[in-house]
């Protein structure tokens, strides 16, 4: 029950001139009920990477699994193979449906909001549960959780969501993921254009998520967020996977964080002035400005 | 998806990316007029289209690009050949009879022409495909504008024109990303792009055309905005940043151009039988 990486490599437009190889042998673990973030400039391989996590890619090398699905390309053929079928012996047929997979992981992309098309609300969030197999009263009972999820409220469901404001429209967009259900919940510079308070909003809601026993892997730029929530980073370089690592220990790193040019969060570089200056703080429990000022709190009451 | 070539610049340094685009537009010109005329005889005919492919493979080792890649242009062309060779097989009522299916009587004349249309068409798919893709979108636009130069007498507003094109041009790459990424959007959302039912399939569409057409709306009121910004005036002049020089190269290719259109019309009006002159010759 975990995503496991092998050896990938992954070449866009292969045997062109326009090749380019956007993933060099990489391999990692991630566990399961994670909450993990993808760091790395722009064009270091991060949506390559997980684009591979639902199957939209292939690896050009190298395997990957998820969860039970076993994802590579043999002799030019895709090769989707389900764990549990080869255990059991009893299937004879140990191949899935690239579906099933999609609706394990599902996979918000960067700008979800030009995803929309329907006429309503109600009917884009319930196109996904729809394709998935669920019935139109199924999918309308999906829409309405997601909707209460994402912290909008059950008039929306009417309205079309071309009159939304940007804002909203992403939140819908995210909600048609949401209403799938997925175990794996994978998300593409989520917050990207949101103002500081939608922001916050949206990684609640994401933590909310997690607290529900589901996985939430992320890309982002904003460290603010990985000091924050996350639990586990990878950074990634040129297609290379760097480190991975917990946010605790990149931050102090920091011969790493001038190498990889990564901007430690504000808060977290006064934490560590206050400490070099001898107040006897612990790092760990510093996530954001509020946390800081208890933890200062606590110290000056020992 | 991936696989449009047609339209696609491919980067190189042969002879025809050096050459200059207006030259190669004109050169396109005059084959497809080339390919359009008709040379006498069924065997002629044939005999001339083959020789237009010949030298249609002749530029593609010149201009060090691969088969396949022009071939692939080909792909969206099945469906009009399918389409063409049923209307014309059962339009088509003269000449000798071929067979008959199921009491449908198809001529040979049909056949024939239904031939020389795909391999028309074909043909210029793939010159065109070859003009492409030897030449920035740019050099294409500066070559039509130029072309068009003389409409400018008459008032048309060329250069708009031109400008239109070149917008297009451009932006073909990024709604062709644009729409790969909303296909693999819709994937995620369980949308199957390949197989399916029929009215799954019309459902997918319809989750990849609404978005797109979205975007591209807000895109390009986006781009007005921001040529306007910059000063963009339709009705201004507008002066080049890389001036391209005519020089007695230009010249010679062009009135090489020129005698070839003119050996091609020699052929199609005398329609010699050189299928006679060339058994005549051993």
């Amino acid at each position: 029950m975990s995503i496991k990486l092998t050896d990938v490599s992954y070449t866009y437009s292969q045997k062109t001139p326009f090749a380019f190889e956007a993933l060099k042998h990489v391999s990692l673990n991630i566990k399961d009920h994670s909450f993990l973030a993808l760091i790395g400039e722009t064009g270091s391989g991060k949506s390559t990477l997980v684009q591979h996590l639902n199957g939209l890619l292939l690896p050009t090398s190298g395997e990957v699994q998820i969860n039970n699905y076993i994802l590579s390309i043999e002799n030019g053929k895709r090769k989707y193979i389900d764990i549990t079928k080869v255990q059991k012996k009893k299937y004879r047929k140990k191949q899935f449906d690239i579906r099933d997979l999609r609706k394990y992981a599902g996979l918000v992309f960067q700008f979800p909001e030009y995803q929309l098309f329907e006429e309503t609300v109600l009917k884009d969030i319930s196109f996904g549960p729809k394709n998935f197999g669920a019935t139109d009263e199924e999918a309308e009972k999906m829409a309405k959780e997601a909707i209460q999820l994402v912290g909008l409220d059950e008039t929306y469901l009417s309205r079309s969501p071309f009159e939304l404001s940007g804002g909203e429209k992403r939140r819908v967009a995210i909600a048609g993921i949401i209403a799938l259900n997925p175990s794996v919940l994978i998300l593409d510079e989520p917050t990207a254009g949101l103002d500081p308070q939608g922001e916050r909003e949206m990684m609640e809601l994401f933590k909310n998520i997690y607290d529900s026993g589901k996985s939430i892997i992320l890309v982002t730029h904003n460290m603010d967020i990985v000091l924050k929530y996350v639990e586990e980073v990878i950074v990634m370089k040129d297609g290379q996977l760097l480190a991975q690592t917990t946010p605790l220990k990149l931050f102090q790193d920091e011969k790493f964080l001038v190498n990889t040019a990564i901007e430690p969060p504000f808060v977290f570089k006064v934490a560590k002035e206050l400490m070099d200056n001898g107040l006897k703080i612990e790092l760990e429990s510093i996530k954001d400005i509020p946390s800081l000022v208890k933890e200062i709190k606590r110290v000056e009451h020992e | 998806m991936n696989n449009i070539a047609l339209g696609r610049y491919i980067p190189g340094d042969s002879f025809l990316h050096k050459m200059d685009s207006r030259i190669k537009i004109i050169g396109l010109i005059i084959f497809f007029v080339a390919v359009f005329l008709t040379y006498g005889s069924v065997a002629q005919n044939f005999i001339m289209y083959g020789i237009f492919f010949l030298t249609f493979l002749i530029f593609i080792k010149i201009a060090r690009l691969s088969f396949s890649s022009v071939l692939k242009s080909l792909k969206t062309l099945w469906v009009m050949m399918i389409f063409l060779l049923i209307i014309n097989t059962f339009a088509i009522k003269t000449g000798d009879l071929a067979f008959v299916i199921n009491g449908y009587e198809v001529y040979w004349d049909g056949i024939v022409r239904t031939c020389y249309i795909i391999i028309r068409l074909m043909l210029m798919i793939m010159l065109t495909t070859l003009l492409t893709s030897t030449s920035k979108p740019l050099d294409l636009t500066f070559g039509l504008e130029w072309l068009l130069g003389p409409l400018k007498l008459l008032k048309v507003p060329v250069h708009i024109f031109a400008m239109t094109i070149s917008l297009a041009l451009r932006f073909i790459p990024t709604l062709m990303e644009e729409a790969n990424k909303i296909m693999r959007a819709q994937s995620s959302r369980g949308v199957d792009f390949k197989e399916g039912k029929l009215k799954d399939k019309f459902k997918a569409i319809i989750s990849l055309i609404i978005p797109l057409f979205v975007s591209s709306f807000l895109r390009s009121g986006e781009l007005a905005d921001a040529m306007e910004t910059r000063g963009y005036d339709p009705n201004g002049k507008r002066t080049k940043y890389r001036r391209k020089y005519w020089k007695s190269k230009e010249t010679f290719q062009v009135i090489g151009c020129f005698v070839l259109l003119s050996v091609f019309i020699l052929l199609a009006v005398y329609q010699p039988d050189f299928i006679a002159l060339v058994q005549g010759l051993f």
